[in-house]
């Protein structure tokens, strides 16, 4: 009985959760729309918000989470207050608002406990909200004091939480739709071999007619030779008493075979219009449009712009586009991402713009575009500072990603394709949320697994525009067969440019590699059988003509010869199972008509194999040097003896040399007579804290170039700014459990 | 026994007391006595019996999904030797194993003999390579002698032991769940 009761709470709870989201993203928007509505439409935002409060704590209070209702409850206070005039709308009041809804949201996505100090803060929170209450209850204008206002309003609320059902929608667990769809993907299958099967059964009808009539040739022949012979021959005869006989038969299967093939194509395209018409409302059940993600974003961009004491406006186009509901949700965080990108690094302070000649205010836009019928293309730009193509350089050349010499050869788009690897920043400062130069990265993965593509642009002082284009959606699409080593594989259309037939002359050899030309470019050029297996050795063929596919991928394009294009089909993507979790160029695979597997290519990963073939031919591309580590030295500063102890434990046990110092004076007096490769120092410390002391280094002839690393226990955007200005290389928020950051941020460093 | 036991009862035969006690106790210490034979036979463990290269090895039949005929098998480039192919289990795509790279044994060629054993457990799921599938059958555990020292490497350490029938025992579960066997290459 205990356990039912339990499980039923756990039941309730989840299902609390799913409509807790709900209320809450209602109120956020509610909260943006109403701060930067006029008066006459405050009114209608502010009802909205007290509902949704009002609901949410309704809820709140079935499942026992007293946090929450409280929280409610003084929301659901100040909107009454707002309603009656009691009290107006100020930044600060929305400030404490958009708090509690994070507070909420937070008590929400925690399963279980909160911190001592959460808790202390929601009870300041709500403080903060009856003082503001009781300001108004005294203000003279409004003679009516507020005493119960739950009681006083319930009776004017509707029940709005069933509101779904009126508009005739049904809530149905996505994995129940998900599994819906998977089974009607599957049919694709049987819709493929269904036409294998009415196309062979027409190639054996057509092999059956030819047989018959040489049948038949020979059936007159005989005839023929019988009545020349003077005496009838008792052998022929016997052979015709076989042969009129079959004959008939014959003429029976005929028309038997034609029939059943005439079925089985007849079948086959009602199969087929059956199976696609399925599949295609399936797909649009599972279609989400983009508001549904977007939802989230006018808030973290108030957000993180307030944090950094910008002004931007967000600007989001065709948010009503439907895509794929998995496409959406693997977006979700590369959105994120570039908003967060375009308000970091392009958006300039307001000061700055102003110096610019630049409206003050800053402006994001994100905007969606259908593409042809089956791509999506996602613009995130702003108008802000752009990035300094040279500085990218140079920013790659340094980190060792790129030699000079290579960079010196590539175009300006290739250039800026360089803010996609790992490891480029131009960010002057590493922080725990960016610098790091991973972001971008893990966005051009995420497209690139998506069968997608991703490229920027930028000029400076005018912004930049992160351009993103997505198939529609995932599992299904289309799919190029081709013939290599004999073998059958299917290349993703997305990325093929062209087939085009290349006559051997034209192959002209540049710097070892081979290439052709295509409309005046000269593209590289590679077997793909090599690249798939570098130890088979090059076919001599010796045709005139050879067949070329030109893949492109982000900004990169090359030509890949194969043995045969065969044709193109609608292909259903399947994973090649657990044990083979990634293989190197090889994304997938499917099942064509006939029951055979055609693995698919990974565009992405053939195009590194490529350039790395043709620079090793011999070697496989597996191990990859590293240095040894050497032993590096590290001085750390800071004036507690517990943290300086703890530190210093992590550092040795990461393989450092570490030695201490007790505050910036000690520190640099150390620095004079010993070398170390890089230092972490606290900021607040007696004598000389950890600003001067880095501007100190900074402005030491010998010390210059010492990278420097703060790390502070409460992080505040003052001194992160403050850091950039004295030229420390990071600022790092110290946690007592976690210190990956900090390591990775020093192997970043030295 | 019963039918002597009948008789003497139907005769009106009553045991003395010490005689009852005698019978008692010694009823008593034959139940108690340990039956040692039977307990060890108890402990059975159920085995797939296959041939590759002229060995036979076992599968422990619980990890066992089924067995299926390896007709149509996909060769996957960029693979480790040891990935024999995929094949397409009525619409699902499995990878195939090849055992004969882990235990350095001879090639022989495909036949239609050659099956799948697909094996898995919570996690992963794979098929095997076999030559030939043989039969189920049971083997006492005692059965299982610890495999031969001179055995190294992968070898000894995906076996589970040998029967006196030279019947190699596979350890299943070590080869299902060990990271070696998971191809993940990123470039």
């Amino acid at each position: 009985m205990d356990e039912n009761e339990e499980e039923f709470l756990i039941k309730l709870i989840s299902i609390f959760k799913v409509e807790a989201i709900e209320h809450i993203s209602a109120i956020t928007s509610g909260l943006i729309e109403l701060e930067k509505a006029d008066a006459k439409m405050q009114m209608e935002h502010i009802e909205t918000i007290y509902r949704e409060a009002h609901s949410l704590k309704g809820a709140a209070r079935s499942v026992n989470l007293k946090e929450i209702e409280s929280i409610c409850q003084a929301m659901e206070s100040v909107f009454a207050a707002l309603k009656r005039k009691e009290i107006i709308t100020s930044p600060q009041l929305f400030d404490m608002l958009h708090q509690a809804v994070n507070f909420i949201g937070k008590l929400i996505s925690k399963d279980d406990e909160i911190t001592a100090l959460e808790k202390s803060q929601i009870i300041e929170n709500i403080r903060h909200f009856e003082d503001i209450l009781k300001n108004a209850a005294v203000t003279p204008h409004q003679s009516s004091v507020r005493e119960k206002p739950e009681e006083e309003t319930k009776p004017e609320i509707p029940e709005i939480r069933h509101s779904a059902i009126h508009e005739g929608t049904v809530r149905i667990p996505t994995v129940k739709l998900d599994s819906l769809l998977l089974q009607a993907e599957e049919l694709l299958s049987l819709k493929l071999a269904a036409s294998q099967h009415a196309t062979e059964l027409r190639k054996i009808n057509a092999v059956f007619a030819l047989w018959k009539q040489e049948l038949a040739k020979v059936h007159a022949e005989i005839q023929k030779g019988q009545g020349s012979l003077e005496t009838k021959d008792v052998r022929f005869n016997h052979i015709l008493e076989i042969l009129d006989p079959n004959n008939a038969s014959i003429k029976s299967l005929e028309s038997k075979l034609t029939a059943l093939a005439k079925s089985a194509e007849i079948d086959h395209k009602s199969l087929g219009g059956m199976v696609d018409n399925l599949l295609d409302d399936m797909k649009t059940v599972l279609m989400l449009p983009f508001s549904s993600l977007l939802g989230v974003f006018p808030k973290l961009v108030r957000d993180l712009s307030r944090d950094q004491g910008k002004d931007v406006d967000l600007v989001i186009q065709g948010e009503e586009i439907e895509i794929d509901r998995r496409i959406l949700e693997e977006m979700k965080d590369p959105l994120i991402h570039l908003v967060r990108n375009c308000i970091d690094h392009g958006i300039e302070k307001p000061e700055v713009r102003n110096l610019k000649k630049k409206s003050p205010r800053g402006t994001v836009k994100l905007a969606i575009t259908a593409k042809d019928s089956n791509k999506i293309e996602i613009l995130v730009s702003d108008d802000g500072a752009g990035c300094d193509a040279s500085e990218l350089k140079s920013v790659a050349v340094k980190r060792g990603i790129i030699s000079q010499k290579e960079v010196s050869k590539l175009n300006e788009k290739e250039v800026l394709s360089l803010v996609f690897v790992s490891g480029v920043s131009t960010s002057p400062i590493i922080t725990d949320v960016s610098g790091r130069g991973l972001g971008l990265a893990i966005v051009h993965e995420k497209v690139e697994k998506l069968n997608g593509m991703v490229s920027f642009e930028t000029k400076i002082d005018t912004g930049s525009t992160f351009r993103i284009v997505v198939p529609l959606t995932l599992a299904t699409f289309r799919g190029l067969l081709v013939h290599v080593n004999e073998q059958m594989f299917a290349i993703p259309v997305i990325n093929v440019e062209r087939v085009v037939r290349v006559k051997t002359e034209e192959i002209r050899t540049v710097e070892g590699r081979d290439t052709i030309s295509l409309d005046g470019q000269v593209v590289s050029m590679i077997r793909l059988g090599n690249v798939l297996e570098p130890g088979e050795g090059e076919k001599n063929k010796t045709d005139e003509n050879i067949q070329v596919v030109v893949l492109r991928s982000g900004e990169k394009r090359m030509a890949f010869v194969v043995d045969e294009v065969v044709h193109e089909q609608e292909i259903l993507v399947k994973s090649l199972g657990r044990q083979l979790s990634r293989v190197r160029n090889i994304m997938g695979a499917t099942i064509l008509g006939n029951g055979r597997i055609a693995p698919i290519l990974n565009v992405n990963d053939l195009m590194r194999s490529a350039v790395k073939v043709t620079y090793a031919p011999a070697q496989a591309p597996e191990e990859v040097l590293k240095d040894k580590p050497k032993r590096r030295s590290i001085l750390e500063v800071d004036d507690s003896i517990t943290a300086r102890t703890l530190l210093k434990n992590i550092l040795e046990s990461a393989g450092y040399d570490v030695k201490t110092a007790v505050d910036g004076v000690d520190a640099f007096s150390t620095l004079q007579t010993q070398e170390f490769d890089l230092i972490v120092s606290d900021l607040d410390m007696p004598r000389m804290n950890g600003f001067d002391l880095t501007s100190k280094i900074r402005n030491d002839r010998k010390l210059s170039e010492l990278p420097v690393v703060l790390v502070t226990g409460l992080e505040s955007r003052e001194d992160k700014e403050r850091g950039i200005e004295v030229g420390a290389n990071a600022y790092i928020v110290k946690s007592s459990f976690d210190h990956s950051n900090l390591l990775e941020v020093i192997q970043r460093l030295i | 026994m019963s039918d002597r036991i009948e008789t003497a009862v139907e005769s009106g035969y009553t045991p003395q007391i010490p005689e009852k006690e005698r019978i008692l106790k010694a009823r008593a210490v034959a139940l108690a006595k340990q039956p040692e034979d039977t307990k060890v036979d108890d402990e059975y463990i159920e085995v797939v019996e296959f041939k590759l290269s002229y060995e036979n090895y076992g599968i422990e039949s619980g990890y066992v999904r089924e067995v299926y005929p390896l007709k149509e098998l996909t060769h996957v480039p960029c693979t480790p030797p040891f990935v024999f192919g995929i094949i397409n289990v009525r619409g699902q795509i499995l990878s195939v194993i090849d055992l004969r790279k882990f235990f350095e044994l001879p090639e022989t060629g495909l036949n239609d003999m050659n099956r799948a054993i697909i094996v898995h457990n919570s996690r992963i799921e794979f098929g095997i390579l076999a030559d030939v599938v043989l039969e189920v059958h049971s083997i006492p555990l005692r059965e299982i002698q610890p495999p031969l020292p001179a055995l190294t490497g992968t070898r000894a350490e995906y076996l589970r032991g040998v029967t006196k029938e030279r019947l190699a025992v596979l350890d299943i579960e070590k080869i299902l769940s060990d990271k070696k066997i998971i191809v993940h290459e990123e470039i």
